[in-house]
Parts: structure tokens; C-alpha cells; sequence
């Protein structure tokens, strides 16, 4: 198979379609190529538009898509501002080389932080409102009329007074030609067309009936495999190592040792991972192999007692307030690492061609791929192809380039040949970047109404940024390990928060929701436990502390609390819990409806969930992460934990950690309420409110305060 | 003493200007880390490097964390006369380095 | 989690004077010209709450060294990656147009971060002795961010120039 180059325009289109029917016996890469091979067909109007002469549209994506849906949507910001026809538009991936050569006409290609629509939504609009004169102007042009006289709808330009039109497809080779304008006025909200509406997400057909390639389909004719085994104690480096018994093997190719993991390279991946459970690995641990979640727990305790504490927020004077209030209150909430457990595990297919370099790969940043693959393989980065790949399941794993590194060192000591490395489950679950277990203190004080005057939260718990990153934490605080605490909504007068970095052996790393996994759960519990005390309304506690200051987060906690009829009547035996927060640019509340047996079987009859991100850009995607999240966070809060003993982590696959099941699906009714004037993000936050709304609502059906996940330790079971 | 690597040619024409590369093992602490105990590291890195030639100063530069670990330099000289060049640095806590090499200028 | 002792000796030992990365690297480096990059002083990388530190507006970075001396874009020049896959050791060169005489020379060269918690990175005294004002180093970066080598000339104007550098493994904190 040839090596397909998409920058080459000489490929003359009949010998592309001739080479691209080959490929498809292979990699289907013409999947994601352009299927035309002469740029004077396809004029390009600007980085991220394409017109076809047979009216197709080419939208680029530059980030990637992991089921959260913004292949589909971010391209539906273009085709609005360039007023194209839906129907002939199509979707295809901008690439970090592409994006490096062009010096990045394409922008951050971060798939992270719940930001691809927000962090583009401006500049793609833009492309697409900049492209859309440059069609009327180049029409307008061809007519002898001014272009204000002209409009421009569903692919077409037309001029009203002469009943004259031209397709797009007509008009895009003479737009190309034309400068683009450099002010553009973007369409009032009122305005779009496609924007707004719920569209089926473009991958789907391709996901039901199996044509979509995921990362770890990656197929390149003459491929070995290689399975790999790091440390199982985090941090280990191999001593010495035995594969005297694999070694000749029937298709066992080649023993690595890598020095911070093995490989085992063979013709097929069944081969080389039970080959590699045959080879004998001495590792140095150190002492690390000390480590248990019982000596990380007295670690975040020692953190909550230390002297030097780094300080997130500090208003009024809190220590003096809650000497001082009528009503103080305290407690300790922890919660614990968690796995990503993406569906698809750690993969990475790669091929060292002299100082060229191929890697198809499931990635979050596909311009780290390629600086990291560069780096590793000690190639010239402009020498780097990074095929995109569909992700399945991102989760934040797949940003930190672990595996890619870990890939394209086996890539460089099989030089020449193509290796597809695969992470087994259990290599997986024991080689995550953990969402960091944190360990928080609330002390809260009250005055005889109900009105908090103080609070303080304590927070000890690892540093993402400073040991995942290595990067200097701004007056010693992780924005991550505070979020949602430094930055709470309520109207109080008196707040600190301080930090006690507690990093331990365990690596950690960015788990959907980071901060917000967590924190909200513990504030917005807390909060509850507060308005018990005072003798109020879970809900109407919250309002009457939220005060003026924070409208939004008052607007989608009221939203929420309607559509669930908060304070209607319910069945006997069942019971509310509400929550709200903010996160990601966006407001989140959820309200859960549930009833707990003597057992601690938790039934939940409903979840409200609801999300205020400015502007909706597709609805039904919208309503899928919201499930989604409801998916995600019950599997987390129910059974989610990893433990530590002797170094290493005990859960090994989905035995161990365990996953929701179909069957325990609870109705969830989707409040969708974007109130304009600014753009949040979608993917994350709402997992945000849906633990506190639960852990409140079981508070109010048993009485029992949880101030710890997962809830099977407290002997609680979700009922189907 | 911090060792060093160091790159000069041995021998140049009078009025060329040459190179001078540099590499000092040091590890440059910013002081933002934490060791394993979770304690501070205190900052620790190379604040002032010297180059003289035929007796006087003729590079000098004064680094902060935000040089790497192990820190490079590459710079250049116009060579005069046949003479010594001595590159000296100290560090935060006060050790001293040094690399000294003649030039033989023709 | 810091780097052992063994680790950093040994990355020492490996890395010869004429790195192989760097080499390799330097097709893919950004050629900055004097004034030719129209980057505008719009930091790329937008500071969001939990971020590795404030972005400095390019005056906040010039103004406390020029303190109102005339200062000029251009006859200065990067060399520097565009994709730094971390920011422990990023590779840079500066130089400066000048006839390095002694009526006509720098005197000075800075290296200035718009993000690290130490803006001046490093301070560098040149004179005409050095027959070329230029000087190649790494930095150590926290995040993607602009950098700015400002130059003194013995006149007593400056002149800078600035490189816009994506660290792409902390793209999970850096803005767009």
C-alpha cells in the first residue's frame, strides 16, 4: 500500500481513486481523506471550508471526537454563519500536520476542559460569515449588482430583484480568487438556522453498523503487535528480566526491555500478551511498594494538620466570623482515586520509516501526539503524520501521551516495520492517571436565620498540575484540587479556602470533571447538612444564600427545582436531594428522586438534571451528555474506587470495578435552559450536581449522611 | 564542583569569531516542587555565569528558573590574541564551577 | 514528584553538545523574522481560572525594563519550536542585527516569559567583544505562553521580538 500524502496535488484524481480502492482493502484511510485529488476542483475559501463544483460543502474539525458530539457540532457553527445546506455538507479532520505546516491555521486542537465549542465558536463562525460574503461578493460580481442586493441561503446566492441565483458550488472558485473581507458581522442568535437545532451527530450511522475506526482498528498491512507491561508498583524501572521461555515462540518477534516497561512484539496481539505473562520481570520499586490507601489517608490527614498551607480564597476575616456565629458546623468528606476505564484501552499504532514517522492513535491532542512521537523517535516534527482516529471514550485519559511515547519507542527499535501496541484491561485499570482522591474539612457558621456568614474548607489532596504537569502552581494553589470551592457561588461574607498538597506514589491525571468530580459533591452536601441545621428548605436555603451575586446559578437551580415540582407531593417512601454548581463555563442543578430500603437498596425513580451553557448549539447532543453523565457519575458514586496495597492498585477490570448495567437505567428528564450572552461547555459539568443531589436525597430517605464514595461502602446498592 | 561540558575549537585565525558551547550538570530547582515527603525543594539554580578572555569579562549571563535543568549555552567570541578562557559560574547556595581552556589564536 | 538526582545525571551524560533532537528539530523551528509575524499583542493562550499562572500583556513585560526608552519591533530574531511537547527543555536561539563595534553594539539581550512566575528568564550582558550578539539556550517553560527576547543597543534604544510557543502537554490547562 502506498503511502497516501494529502498534501500532494499532483495525485491525478483517477489514479487517487485507483490507489484509494486498494487502500480501502487495508486501512480505510480514504475515510478520512478528501476524495478529491486536484485543489482547483475543490477551491479552498479558507482553512476550514471547502466547496465542491457538485455543491458539497467540506467543513474541517480540528479537534477530535470521543462520543461527546462535537465533530458535529462545531462544523454546525460554520455551515450557520456560511448559510449552507446541511444536506450536502461534509465533515472532515484538520491534522496536527497540517495544523504545524500551516503554522496553525487551525488553533488549539485540545479536545479538553469541556472547551471545543466555546474556545472556537468565534473563529469558526467567523470562517464561515468571512466565506459567506466572499460567495455573495464573487456573485454579486458575476451579476454586475450590488452585493447588498444579494442573500444568501441553504447553499445558494441569490438576487432578489433579478430572480437570479447560482449554487455555491458555481460561485467557489471565483470566492476563492477574492480577498476576505477583514470585518465580518456575525448573525444575531435569533438569526441561526442550523444552530440551535438538533441534528443527528454525523458518526452515528458509521458507530451502529461498524465502519467507524477507532484508534485500536488501526490496520497497516505488514503490522506486529506488542503488548506491554509497566511497573506494576507506580514508578518501577525493570532490574532484570527472563523471557528465556518466549523467546522462541511460535510468532514471538522480539523481547523489549524498555527500562520503564516490557514489550513483547509478536504477528499477533493474543500471542504477545500471553507471552509476556511468561516472562519473568524483576522490577525496582524502592520503597515504594510500601504504599497502601491506608498510609495515603494518614498523609492527606498530616496534610490537614501542616503548618504551610497554600490559600485559594480569602474574604473577610472567616476564623473570627465563626468564633463568633450562632450556629457552627463540621465535617470531613473524602472521596477516592478513580479509573477512566475508557471502553477503547491505551492504544497506539506507529511506523519509523528512516526519519519518517506514522502513528494512528486514540488521542485527545493530536499536536502532543506529535510532538511527543517527534521527541521520542528523534524525528524532525514536520516528519510526523498523526492519522485521526475516533476515540472510544476519551475521559481525559488520552490527552497525557503515555502510551504514544511507550508506542513509538517499540516503533523505534522495530524500525522499519509497523507495531500496533495494545494496552490489555488490566495493564489499563493499573496504569491510569487517576482522578486524585481528596480528603476536605468544612467548617461552617450560620446566624439564628439560616444565613451563612463562614466558611472554611480545607482542602489535602495531590497536584495534578505539579507532578502530571510539572508546572509551578500560582501561590502554591491547584486550581483543580480547589474548584468550585475558590470559586463558590454563594453570597458569604467570610470564606477561605486553603491547600495542603498531599502528592503521593499514585500518578494522577485529568478524569471528566477533574476538580468538579468531586468538589461540588462535598460543598453541595455540606450545604445541605447547613440547611438541615437551620431548620430550611434545602432549596430555599440555597436561594436565600446565593442572595444578587450569582443570578445564573439561581436561574438553573429554580429551572431544575420546576421541572422536578420541588416540594410537590411524592409517593410514600420517596424522597428529594438537590444540588447546583457551576463549572466549565456553565451552570448545572440536579434534582434526584429516590427511596432507600432497610437494606440500603437505593432505588432512583428520577433524575432531573439540568444545564443552563449559554447557547444550545445542538439540543439532542446536549440531552446525550446529560444521560451520559448520569451514566458516568452513578457508576463512580455507587462502586467507583481504586485501593492501594503494597504498592500497587487491586481493581484489575470491570469485576472489580464495576460498571453501571442497562437495566439500572433510572428516567432522567433533561432540562436544557441557556439564558444567551455567553458560551459554556457541555462535555463535563454536568456530572457535576448529580452526586450531591443524590447523596442529599438518600439523606432525606434514610437519615443517613454520606460523606464518602462510594456509597457500596456504606453498604448502599443501586436498585435496577 | 558541577561538571561541565565544553566545546571551543582549539585554534582560530585572528578576527574570527567562533563559537562556545556549554553544557553544566545542575539541576536548576525553581523551588515550586515538593519532594516525596511533600516538603518544599528549595530553590536552587546557576544565577550567574562569566566568561573572560585575556583577563576580561566578555559574556556574562544571569539565569533564573526559567533556564532548564542541566542548563545550555552556546555563544560567541571574536578571537584576538592566543590567550586563556575561563567560564565561572555560583549557584543559589554559593558552589562555584569553572572550565578553563586556552585559545590559540594563529 | 521531582526528578531524582540519578535520572537528571543521566539525561546529562546522554545529552551530547550537538543534541540530536536539537538537530533534527531545527527544519520544524520557527523562523521568526523582525516584524514579519503580525502576532499582535493579543496573548494566544487565554488564562482560565485554574491555569498555570497569569499572562502578562506584552507592556507588563517590557515596560519595567525599558521604562519609556524608545522600543522597536524588529532587527531581532527567534529560533524556536512551535510544538513543545513539555516545557521542562525548550530549545531557543536569539541573535540581534548589529555591527558589534564598539561605537554600535548590545549591550544587553533579556529573555522574558509571559507565564513563568519569573518573568525575566535570563539576563544577558553583551559586548562587542562577543563579535555576534546571539546566544542559544533552553528554557524552561509553565505552559504555552509568548516569549520576548528584548535587546539594548548601546544607543541606548531597544528592540524586541516576540514567538508565540505551544507546551502541547499542558493543553489540558492552556486556553486556545
Amino acid at each position: 500500500m502506498t503511502h497516501l500524502d494529502p498534501s500532494s496535488t499532483g495525485l491525478a484524481r483517477r489514479d487517487f481513486l485507483k490507489v484509494s480502492a486498494t487502500a480501502a482493502a487495508g486501512m480505510s484511510l480514504g475515510f478520512f481523506w478528501p476524495t478529491h485529488g486536484n485543489a482547483a476542483e475543490t477551491p479552498k475559501l479558507n482553512a476550514w471550508i471547502e466547496i465542491q463544483t457538485d455543491d458539497t460543502v467540506i467543513i474541517r474539525y480540528a479537534r477530535t471526537e470521543m462520543g461527546q458530539g462535537s465533530r458535529t457540532s462545531a462544523p454546525m457553527l460554520v455551515a450557520d454563519e456560511l448559510e449552507a445546506d446541511w444536506k450536502k455538507v461534509r465533515i472532515e479532520y484538520a491534522t496536527a500536520h497540517e495544523n504545524l505546516r500551516t503554522k496553525r491555521a487551525y488553533g488549539d486542537m485540545a479536545t479538553v476542559g469541556s472547551r471545543t465549542i466555546r474556545n472556537s465558536q468565534e473563529y469558526l463562525r467567523k470562517a464561515g460569515a468571512t466565506a459567506r460574503e466572499m460567495l455573495i461578493a464573487a456573485a454579486a460580481a458575476q451579476w454586475g449588482v450590488p452585493a447588498s442586493e444579494c442573500t444568501a441561503a441553504l447553499g445558494k446566492v441569490s438576487h432578489a430583484a433579478s430572480k437570479r441565483s447560482l449554487s455555491y458550488g458555481k460561485l467557489a472558485a471565483a470566492a476563492a480568487k477574492l480577498e476576505a473581507p477583514k470585518e465580518v458581522k456575525l448573525k444575531d442568535p435569533k438569526d441561526w438556522k442550523i444552530i440551535g437545532k438538533s441534528l443527528p451527530r454525523v458518526d452515528i450511522p458509521d458507530i451502529v453498523t461498524g465502519k467507524i475506526r477507532y484508534g485500536i482498528d488501526a490496520q497497516v498491512p505488514g503490522m506486529m503487535y506488542a503488548a506491554v507491561a509497566a511497573s506494576p508498583v507506580f514508578n518501577g524501572k525493570v532490574k532484570s528480566l527472563d523471557a528465556s521461555k518466549v523467546e522462541n515462540r511460535r510468532g514471538i518477534v522480539k523481547v523489549l526491555n524498555m527500562g520503564e516497561f516490557v514489550a513483547v512484539v509478536a504477528n499477533n496481539w493474543w500471542r504477545a500478551k500471553e507471552a509476556l505473562r511468561e516472562v519473568a520481570i524483576d522490577w525496582e520499586t524502592g520503597d515504594n511498594g510500601q504504599l497502601t490507601s491506608a498510609v495515603i489517608m494518614n498523609s492527606f490527614k498530616a496534610g490537614m494538620g501542616q503548618a504551610e498551607l497554600a490559600v485559594a480564597r480569602n474574604d473577610g476575616n472567616t476564623v473570627q466570623a465563626l468564633g463568633t456565629a450562632a450556629k457552627v458546623l463540621e465535617a470531613e468528606y473524602f472521596t477516592p482515586y478513580l479509573a477512566h476505564a475508557t471502553m477503547e484501552p491505551m492504544v497506539c499504532t506507529a511506523w519509523l520509516q528512516g526519519d519518517k514517522l506514522d502513528v494512528w492513535t486514540s488521542t485527545q491532542n493530536p499536536e502532543n501526539t506529535l510532538a511527543v512521537a517527534a521527541a521520542t523517535a528523534g524525528v524532525a516534527q514536520d516528519k510526523v503524520t498523526v492519522h485521526p482516529m475516533q476515540l472510544g471514550g476519551g475521559l481525559g485519559r488520552k490527552s497525557p501521551q503515555d502510551f504514544t511515547r511507550q508506542g513509538v519507542m517499540i516503533a523505534k527499535a522495530m524500525a522499519g516495520t509497523p507495531v500496533k501496541m495494545v494496552w490489555s484491561r488490566e495493564e489499563d485499570m493499573q496504569h491510569d492517571l487517576y482522578r486524585p482522591a481528596s480528603l476536605v474539612r468544612f467548617k461552617g457558621g450560620m446566624d439564628n436565620d439560616g444565613k451563612v456568614q463562614a466558611l472554611h474548607i480545607r482542602v489535602s489532596a495531590p497536584s495534578i498540575l505539579a507532578t502530571l504537569l510539572r508546572l509551578p502552581l500560582p501561590k502554591g494553589v491547584d486550581g483543580q484540587a480547589v474548584a468550585s470551592f475558590n470559586d463558590h457561588p454563594y453570597d458569604i461574607p467570610n470564606s477561605l479556602v486553603d491547600y495542603a498538597q498531599r502528592n503521593t506514589n499514585v500518578p494522577v491525571g485529568f478524569w471528566r470533571t477533574v476538580g468538579h468530580s468531586q468538589n461540588p459533591y462535598m460543598r453541595e452536601c455540606f450545604i445541605d447538612e447547613m440547611a438541615l441545621a437551620a431548620g430550611k428548605d434545602p432549596l430555599a436555603f440555597r436561594l436565600a444564600n446565593l442572595g444578587q451575586k450569582s443570578p445564573r446559578d439561581v436561574a438553573i437551580l429554580q429551572a431544575v427545582a420546576k421541572a422536578a415540582d420541588w416540594g410537590g407531593p411524592l409517593p410514600k417512601g420517596v424522597f428529594r436531594g438537590i444540588a447546583e454548581t457551576e463549572g466549565y463555563g456553565s451552570y448545572t442543578a440536579c434534582v434526584c428522586e429516590v427511596s432507600v430500603s432497610d437494606k440500603g437498596d437505593v432505588k432512583i425513580h428520577r433524575v432531573v438534571i439540568g444545564i443552563d451553557p449559554g447557547y444550545a448549539v445542538n439540543p439532542d447532543n446536549i440531552e446525550a451528555q446529560l444521560q451520559g453523565s448520569v451514566v458516568h457519575g452513578l457508576s463512580a458514586i455507587f462502586w467507583g474506587e481504586m485501593t492501594i496495597k503494597d504498592g500497587r492498585i487491586e481493581q484489575s477490570n470491570f469485576h472489580d470495578y464495576r460498571m453501571m448495567r442497562l437495566n439500572e437505567m433510572p428516567v432522567v428528564k433533561a432540562v436544557i435552559a441557556p439564558t444567551g450572552g455567553f458560551w459554556g461547555g457541555v462535555g463535563e459539568p454536568a456530572q457535576a450536581p448529580l452526586a450531591p443531589a443524590l447523596c442529599n436525597a438518600i439523606a432525606a430517605a434514610s437519615g443517613k449522611r454520606i460523606r464518602s464514595l462510594p456509597l457500596k461502602n456504606h453498604g448502599m446498592s443501586l436498585k435496577a | 564542583m558541577a561538571q561541565a561540558r565544553f566545546d571551543m575549537p582549539a585554534q582560530v585565525r585572528a578576527g574570527e569569531v567562533f563559537k562556545l558551547r556549554l553544557l553544566v550538570q545542575h539541576p536548576m530547582e525553581t523551588g515550586y516542587l515538593l519532594d516525596l515527603n511533600n516538603r518544599r525543594i528549595a530553590r536552587n539554580v546557576i544565577n550567574d555565569l562569566r566568561c573572560t578572555y585575556l583577563g576580561q569579562e566578555v559574556f556574562r549571563i544571569e539565569p533564573s528558573s526559567g533556564l532548564s535543568a542541566n542548563p545550555y549555552v552556546e555563544f560567541f567570541l571574536r578571537a584576538t590574541q592566543t590567550g586563556e578562557i575561563t567560564i565561572d559560574w555560583v549557584d543559589d547556595r554559593g558552589e562555584r564551577g569553572q572550565v578553563k581552556r586556552t585559545l590559540t589564536v594563529v | 514528584m521531582t526528578t531524582p538526582p540519578a535520572a537528571l545525571r543521566r539525561d546529562w551524560l546522554r545529552a551530547s553538545l550537538g543534541a540530536t533532537a536539537w538537530a533534527a528539530g531545527r527544519a520544524t523551528f520557527a523562523r521568526v523574522l523582525g516584524g514579519a509575524l503580525g502576532l499582535g499583542s493579543l496573548p494566544t493562550a487565554q488564562a482560565q481560572g485554574m491555569l498555570s499562572g497569569k499572562l502578562l500583556s506584552l507592556s507588563e513585560m517590557l515596560d519595567p525594563i525599558v521604562a519609556g526608552a524608545p522600543v522597536v519591533r524588529a532587527g531581532v530574531h527567534i529560533e524556536t519550536l512551535i510544538l513543545a511537547d513539555n516545557g521542562l527543555s525548550v530549545p531557543f536561539r536569539v541573535w540581534v542585527d548589529s555591527p558589534m563595534t564598539a561605537q554600535d553594539h548590545v549591550t544587553h539581550i533579556w529573555l522574558l516569559s509571559q507565564r513563568n512566575p519569573v518573568m525575566v528568564m535570563a539576563k544577558i550582558h553583551v559586548g562587542p567583544q562577543m563579535g555576534r550578539a546571539e546566544l542559544s539556550t533552553r528554557l524552561r517553560l509553565a505552559g504555552g505562553q509568548q516569549l520576548v527576547a528584548l535587546a539594548r543597543l548601546s544607543s541606548g534604544q531597544f528592540r524586541y521580538e516576540l514567538a508565540d510557543l505551544i507546551v502541547t502537554e499542558a493543553g489540558c490547562v492552556d486556553g486556545s
